[in-house]
């Protein structure tokens, strides 16, 4: 079909989504994308999720941390907030996400707010509470391997063995 | 703004971890308020400066009955900053309510828990801040999900009609619950709330820590009483 002209095409805005989870986890794009749409039907509704779109046009995922793109309409960025506030798992892994930024083009949004801190991470010995424990670091942060789950903790709660 | 945290012991990440992400996150501080069983080791002064955020001790007291409640307040309200009521029942909601000592009730709403305009009056009389946890509606789902909306929606109609001070916060246990403010905004706004009144409740927290600070210092002497500077006497 003939494309439309530029005056009726949609407008978009792109969100520069930040994705967190315990270093065991691994979050997919296609279930991203599937949390996403549940998120917006539950939150806003059938309309109001058909308004935002919120399509996953970029997703990045390793060790624990990931990075996404978000098409969202013009107009509707702050329902599309709400939408991706609400992700509280995906495939049953935790997950914190966080909007770094919104721009009018995928590579804007890439650019100014994505790829910035690339970080290796890797597992050292630590410890954490008087007691050795296996522990996920990266940064300046870590994740420490209790008996059952992981502690979300940083440099200044352990000490490298 | 400020966000009121459940750390390790009591959550999954450490007070640090949290600082580090609130900081990340745009938030000016954390209330590490911690379950009155599950206490939290750390050096507010030591991780305020790292990361640059505020940090915050406080409490949030769980009783069964507002005897134990009462003399629990009365031993952490000298050493905390911050003492909430862990409510949810009708007896400790009352409780809350009615106790000057008492800064915040949290999620007054859970559990089966209610809020009515003599509770409302009582806050307002007491300086107690009701909390609104939007922690429910960011990680429940189906119909448990819409009785906690219709729940807020209830306790924000209280609010508004008697003008009583509240608290906003996503309660959170560990730092992949976090959620930054203007995602909280948003999520507030399809709730029926305004941004405003959310970015407000999420400053209140600060605000109080302020206030108790101030009062807790050594100039403080009683209200309307203070320690100016006054010449020696040589």
């Amino acid at each position: 079909m003939k494309h439309l002209p530029k005056h009726l095409r949609p407008r978009w805005r792109y969100l520069a989504v930040e994705l967190e989870t315990w270093p065991d986890e691994r979050i997919g794009r296609r279930s991203f994308q599937r949390e996403l749409w549940y998120a917006g039907q539950n939150v806003l509704g059938d309309p109001g999720s058909a308004d935002a779109d919120l399509t996953v046009v970029r997703f990045e995922f390793a060790d624990g941390t990931g990075e996404a793109v978000v098409k969202v309409r013009r107009g509707e960025t702050e329902p599309a907030r709400a939408a991706l506030a609400c992700i509280d798992g995906i495939d049953g892994a935790p997950v914190g996400v966080r909007v770094r930024g919104i721009s009018g083009t995928i590579r804007a949004a890439e650019e100014n707010y994505l790829g910035r801190d690339r970080q290796d991470s890797g597992e050292r010995n630590v410890v954490f509470g008087n007691e050795e424990r296996a522990a996920v670091l990266r940064d300046d942060v870590g994740d420490v391997r209790l008996d059952e789950a992981f502690v979300g903790a940083t440099d200044l709660d352990y000490h490298l063995v | 703004m400020y966000e009121a945290v459940h750390a390790h012991p009591d959550g999954q990440s450490t007070v640090a971890r949290f600082a580090k992400t609130a900081a990340d996150y745009g938030y000016e501080g954390v209330v590490v308020r911690n379950h009155d069983d599950a206490r939290a080791d750390y050096d507010p002064e030591r991780i305020g400066a790292e990361y640059g955020i505020d940090v915050v001790d406080g409490v949030e007291i769980r009783a069964d009955d507002p005897r134990q409640a009462s003399g629990s307040v009365g031993n952490y309200r000298s050493s905390e900053t911050i003492v909430g009521i862990h409510g949810g029942t009708d007896g400790l909601n009352r409780f809350a309510v009615e106790q000057p000592k008492v800064d915040v009730l949290a999620h007054p709403m859970t559990d089966g828990g209610d809020i009515n305009h003599v509770l409302a009056k009582a806050a307002v009389e007491n300086g107690v801040r009701i909390e609104f946890d939007l922690a429910g509606v960011l990680r429940e789902s189906g119909g448990q999900r819409v009785r906690i909306v219709q729940s807020l929606r209830k306790l924000r109609e209280i609010v508004d009609h008697y003008d009583a001070p509240y608290v906003v916060s996503a309660d959170p246990r560990s730092h992949l619950e976090l959620r930054a403010p203007r995602e909280l905004q948003a999520l507030g706004e399809q709730l029926g709330f305004t941004s405003d009144f959310i970015a407000d409740g999420l400053a209140e927290w600060g605000r109080l820590a302020e206030r108790n600070r101030h009062v807790n210092s050594e100039s403080f002497i009683e209200p309307g009483v203070e320690r100016g500077r006054y010449e020696e006497e040589s």
